[in-house]
């Protein structure tokens, strides 16, 4: 009993071609207002039951900020004063992956080169991904890439945040502590 | 002739109109009404009438874009309570931010919220990235809402950047000038770009006002626009839906 709409998938995920022209005609008639009548593609009506849902997800969301908010200060550090320098200064913690390829890569390349790379990348990937399924199966060379690169922007992040101490040498003192001393100084 | 309940009883009469007034149906007592209602609401028309049950499994979207949405509104409104206090000059901002953190009734839980919930944005916008790369969700027909998205991913990015500047304090200053340095690099328009980002050849008064701009009206709007423009396509593309 199953209607496939133009625009819809089959059952295991692959995507049918997009339909060459919009139908014109009454109100939502382009729209992939797909119902199929199976039991795993039932369909519920968003209000109330999505919307009651989202309710409840950003109520949970809002609770937890407060008490974050209730318990952790954010940080005020002595006014701002261009003689001091800190040691280390760091950029803000999603930007440190940056400054520690900087460590590591000539300027041009770890400050231009690679971040324009991953950007313009990025903007392609649905145009270089030539591959049709969505089935996890079929795109292990796209998932393994992306992992990948995942995994070294994280790893770039952690360093930088926390094994980089003064002048942004690596420093394991940070996350040990030093040694002969009881506490992280 | 028997009267029905509301002409008995004008009180009742006049709050059934008032109601009827405000909200177009009743309580959506079946799925006939709750579509109905759905359709003709402003703020619920972001959604469909009615959605596959797969695509609003918690365990499909992970709920990340709709938090990354959520959030963006809760530092709208806190950031609003903060520009009450804080003028954005070196010689008062710092003692601004100060005042609201130590002295303002309830400042601090208002700039803790506002911080924190800007570094979660990072994440959850950076996670919602990854479920939607690892669903395929980017594949035909949605390939431009990803584009979308990896603006929406830079300009969330800059605008926690440009918030970092504001409370003027040590943090702020170097964490900044660490960050404009990296624009340096770039062949002969580098220096141009920080001169331009900095108003100046250092994070000084120029630079405060120009984040400060930048943070409170200009990336939020373009922010809220591509937005918009993203659930737009959400909602013609239809949800992706389970595996
Ligand atoms: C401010 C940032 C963003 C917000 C508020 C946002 C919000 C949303 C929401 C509410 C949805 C509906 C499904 C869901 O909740 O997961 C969605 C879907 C989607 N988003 Fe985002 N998003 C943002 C950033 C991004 C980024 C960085 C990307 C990718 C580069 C992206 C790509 C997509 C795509 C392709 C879909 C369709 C997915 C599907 O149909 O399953 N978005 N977004």
């Amino acid at each position: 009993m199953a209607t496939v709409v133009e625009g819809g998938r089959d059952p295991r995920g692959t995507v049918t071609p997009r339909p060459q022209a919009p139908v014109p005609g009454p109100e939502l008639a382009s729209t992939p207002l797909v119902i199929r009548r199976r039991e795993d593609e039932e369909t519920v009506v968003t209000f109330p039951y999505l919307v009651w849902r989202e309710f409840l997800a950003g109520l949970a969301a809002f609770c937890f900020l407060l008490l974050v908010s209730i318990q952790i200060n954010a940080p005020l550090l002595s006014r701002a004063n261009t003689s001091i320098t800190p040691n280390p200064a760091k950029a803000p913690w999603y930007f440190v992956g940056l400054q520690e390829l900087l460590e590591r890569f000539p300027p041009i390349m770890a400050g231009v080169a690679f971040p324009s790379f991953v950007i313009i990348f990025m903007i392609l990937t649905p145009y270089l991904d030539r591959n049709q399924s969505r089935r996890p199966q079929d795109r292990k060379v796209a998932i393994v890439l992306f992992t990948i690169y995942m995994c070294l922007a994280v790893a770039f992040v952690v360093i930088g945040e926390f094994f980089r101490g003064e002048a942004f040498n690596w420093d394991w003192t940070l996350i040990l502590g030093h040694p002969g001393l009881s506490s992280p100084v | 002739m028997s009267a029905t309940p509301d002409q008995a009883n004008p009180v009742r009469a006049f709050v059934a109109q008032l109601w009827g007034s405000v909200f177009r149906h009743g309580l959506p007592t079946n799925d006939k009404v709750a579509a109905r209602t759905a359709l003709t609401n402003f703020f619920l028309h972001i959604h469909p009438v009615r959605v596959k049950k797969s695509a609003v499994r918690v365990s499909y979207t992970l709920c990340l874009g709709g938090l990354s949405f959520f959030l963006f509104i809760l530092l709208t409104i806190t950031g609003l309570f903060l520009m009450f206090y804080y003028i954005p000059s070196v010689d008062t901002a710092y003692q601004n931010v100060s005042d609201l953190q130590f002295v303002a009734v309830f400042g601090d839980i208002i700039r803790n919220m506002h911080r924190w919930a800007a570094h979660a944005m990072v994440i959850t916008v950076w996670l919602h990235m990854a479920r939607v790369f690892y669903q395929g969700a980017y594949k035909p027909p949605r390939e431009f809402n990803w584009v979308i998205g990896t603006f929406l991913l830079l300009i969330t990015l800059l605008l926690s950047f440009s918030g970092y500047l504001l409370p003027w304090d040590q943090l702020a200053i170097w964490a900044i000038t660490v960050g404009t340095n990296m624009a340096k690099y770039a062949p002969i328009v580098g220096p141009y770009t920080r001169y331009l980002l900095l108003g100046g050849d250092q994070v000084a008064q120029g630079a405060l006002i120009r984040f400060y701009v930048l943070h409170v009206i200009a990336l939020p709007l373009v922010g809220f626009l591509l937005m918009v423009v993203h659930f737009w396509r959400v909602r013609k593309d239809g949800f992706t839906g389970g595996l």
